[in-house]
């Protein structure tokens, strides 16, 4: 099945829901496997919202930098870190990402792009503003893309970048991921501007807002804005309005939330289901081809998380070994 | 609920789509709209409206408005209708306007401001029945409502709402196009538009917004407006085709290398684009054209919609007196010479 008339071939099709389907599953496991009490610290799931990571991320490449949030797994996986040391590294493993000694809250992977994940509110958007300057700088075509929520939205890092961003006319990109909750704090509540890109509008930037459950809204959106980045048109920003199906941490009782909408969501919202119907309405994949995807992720989910139980603990002597800098 | 009410519906995400990073397209900040709003309700208030009906939404206008409305109690400003808002769900989507339609018809409404883009109105338009329609802009494109101040808008939808203007002074009628798809892979669908059908190559809907002018195949529009943005534009720049005319027109294209006649047609905001034109002629009111596009999308008002599957047919036709609008200038022509608003 193909149709010439559809701007993603096929191979960049199965990318996207393999992608997709790599962070449902990586985040449904860890939610089973944090409630065993073996993986330390905390944990931040990104199920729901995977639409939004593939279809920003399927146009960056290796030169390309993003800093992402506190539910930062789903911006790894999209942005190419490998799955099996991302299990490994949430176990605190020595085979994981870095270690073992940065978790899921500082999981990073500098050779991919990714700056790391960060438990400061808003603080990979300065980090993003540097990315991009060196970019500028060095004239090597990169684009950065840092991410918030609507929570970190409000905060003054956030907001300086933006205007630092503006005035140093920076190939970067603000991907604000609203889910609606700041932690527990609903948005309408806590923003007092509510439109992303009104917000942008006010800093001189461009800025568009798409149902972030959409993937190929996304997509074809963030390919844009992206691509006059990388051209020298300067910084937007993206509003992915999106939902999120756990809590804001594992452990989250939720009591912020109505009762029944998380099975409201996961019935009428969920960005997997909707990508399939997209593929068979335009005619350009089959259910078997997701199928076979699926298989492949579900063997992928199970070896990673059998070899990260089976992989050693950081040994002593490496205890503060690559957590900090000399200068 | 007694005596007259006005019903509101304001679209939240209006003006916030990819036209901002292609085409430079404006966008209108949700504190104006409440603002706008608060315009409206003035004027209403003018002209003895006691309430309006809103349509509930989670973009921030009713957070707004009712903020400004709580300002305006405190600095003694009264006079104003009071805030009723529907008991209609909020999902954020297009669902929301259908429901709060809807919900107002019901209550005997009769008079819907409507603060949005064609889409917008398009989606109350298809649930509004015999209420009609007051537009304000704050859309992208934007052919079908007119760009006016709030408050005369609003002066004029209290006047003919309160019954001191004529129905037949007030209201005019408008066409509209139905398109029916069938007989192939993708069963059968229908939709409606205001303003333009287009058939296109693109085989997505994405980011929704029609802005890439290569891929267009046929336009369908109920006005010719060489004064608007959009697909309207292109058929406009042909031969124009009023409001009010009974007829449309249905334009064929192709790509511009192969066209004799090139347009530069205003297809968005700051986006003048070549369009090949290969023919044109009228559609009559009733007419309905029957065609097999090839794969694709048929956007409706602008904005990709229907995938069109092999063996799929496509039914076009253009309704005439499909619903009513308030004709703003012929309401506040007649309160002049009927001095309606001299003390």
């Amino acid at each position: 099945m193909s149709n010439d008339n559809f701007p993603l071939s096929r191979d960049e099709l199965l990318r996207a829901y393999r992608t997709m389907k790599t962070i449902r599953e990586f985040e449904e496991r860890v939610h089973v496997e944090f409630a065993t009490g073996d993986l330390p610290g905390f944990v931040h799931l990104y199920a729901g919202e995977e639409a939004a990571a593939t279809g920003i991320m399927m146009h960056l490449g290796p030169n390309d930098h993003i800093a992402s949030t506190h539910r930062g797994h789903g911006h790894c996986i999209a942005k190419g870190v490998d799955v099996k040391g991302m299990f490994a590294e949430l176990y605190g493993r020595a085979t994981g990402t870095c270690r073992g000694k940065g978790g899921s809250m500082h999981i990073a992977d500098l050779d991919m792009g990714m700056m790391g994940a960060n438990g400061i509110l808003g603080a990979g958007a300065p980090l993003v503003c540097g990315a991009a300057l060196a970019s500028k700088y060095k004239k090597d075509g990169g684009v950065a893309v840092s991410f918030v929520g609507d929570g970190a939205s409000n905060a003054g890092n956030f907001l300086e970048s933006l205007n630092l961003a503006a005035v140093w006319d920076l190939p970067a990109i603000f991907v604000v991921e609203n889910n609606a909750y700041a932690q527990s704090t609903s948005r309408d509540y806590a923003v007092a501007v509510d439109s992303y890109v009104d917000r942008a509008a006010g800093f001189g930037l461009p800025g568009v807002t798409v149902d972030g459950t959409d993937f190929f809204a996304v997509h074809e959106a963030a390919g844009e804005m992206i691509a006059r980045a990388r051209k020298g048109g300067g910084p937007s920003l993206l509003e992915c309005s999106m939902i999120r199906f756990y809590g804001h941490f594992e452990g989250d009782a939720q009591t912020y939330r109505a009762a029944g909408e998380v099975e409201e969501l996961r019935a009428n919202r969920d960005c997997l289901t909707r990508f399939a119907q997209q593929v068979a309405q335009a005619g350009v994949l089959e259910q078997a081809d997701l199928d076979s995807v699926d298989r492949e992720v579900a063997a992928l989910i199970d070896e990673g998380v059998a070899e990260a139980q089976q992989a050693p603990h950081p040994s002593e002597d490496q205890v503060l070994t690559d957590v900090y800098v000399s200068y | 609920m007694t005596g007259v009410t006005v019903g509101v519906i304001a679209n939240p995400v209006a003006a916030t789509d990819i036209r901002r990073v292609t085409a430079n397209a404006a966008s209108m900040p949700v504190a104006d709209r409440a603002n706008a709003i608060l315009r409206v309700m003035a004027a209403l208030g003018a002209c003895g409206v006691p309430r309006v009906l809103m349509m509930p939404e989670n973009g921030g206008i009713g957070r707004h408005l009712a903020r400004s409305l709580e300002r305006e109690r405190k600095l003694g400003r009264t006079g104003l209708p009071a805030r009723h808002v529907t008991a209609t769900p909020v999902t954020g989507t297009v669902d929301d306007t259908f429901a709060a339609t809807r919900a107002m018809v019901a209550a005997g409404v009769s008079g819907i401001v409507v603060l949005g883009g064609d889409g917008t109105h398009r989606a109350v338009a298809a649930c509004c029945g015999e209420a009609w329609i007051a537009g304000i802009s704050t859309g992208t494109n934007n052919a079908f409502p007119e760009h006016r101040e709030p408050t005369v808008t609003g002066l004029a939808v209290g006047l003919a709402v309160t019954g001191r203007v004529p129905a037949a002074t007030a209201l005019q009628p408008n066409k509209m196009l139905q398109v029916t798809i069938g007989g192939g892979q993708g069963g059968r669908r229908s939709d409606i538009a205001l303003v333009d059908v287009s058939l296109t190559t693109e085989a997505y809907v994405g980011a929704r917004a029609l802005w890439r002018s290569g891929h267009l195949r046929e336009i369908f529009v109920t006005f010719a407006d060489p004064e608007a943005i959009g697909l309207s534009a292109v058929a406009g720049l042909l031969r124009p085709v009023g409001r009010r005319e009974p007829h449309g027109l249905r334009v064929w294209l192709q790509p511009p290398a192969e066209a004799d006649t090139v347009l530069r047609a205003p297809i968005a905001p700051g986006l003048i684009e070549p369009v090949g034109v290969r023919r044109y002629e009228t559609l009559a009111p009733g007419h309905t054209a029957s065609l097999r596009p090839e794969s694709g999308m048929i956007s409706l008002d602008g904005e990709r919609e229907l995938y069109v599957r092999p063996g799929d047919r496509a039914e076009i036709t253009l309704l005439p007196n499909a619903f009513r609008t308030l004709d703003v200038g012929a309401v506040m022509r007649y309160a002049a010479r009927h001095r309606l608003l001299t003390r």
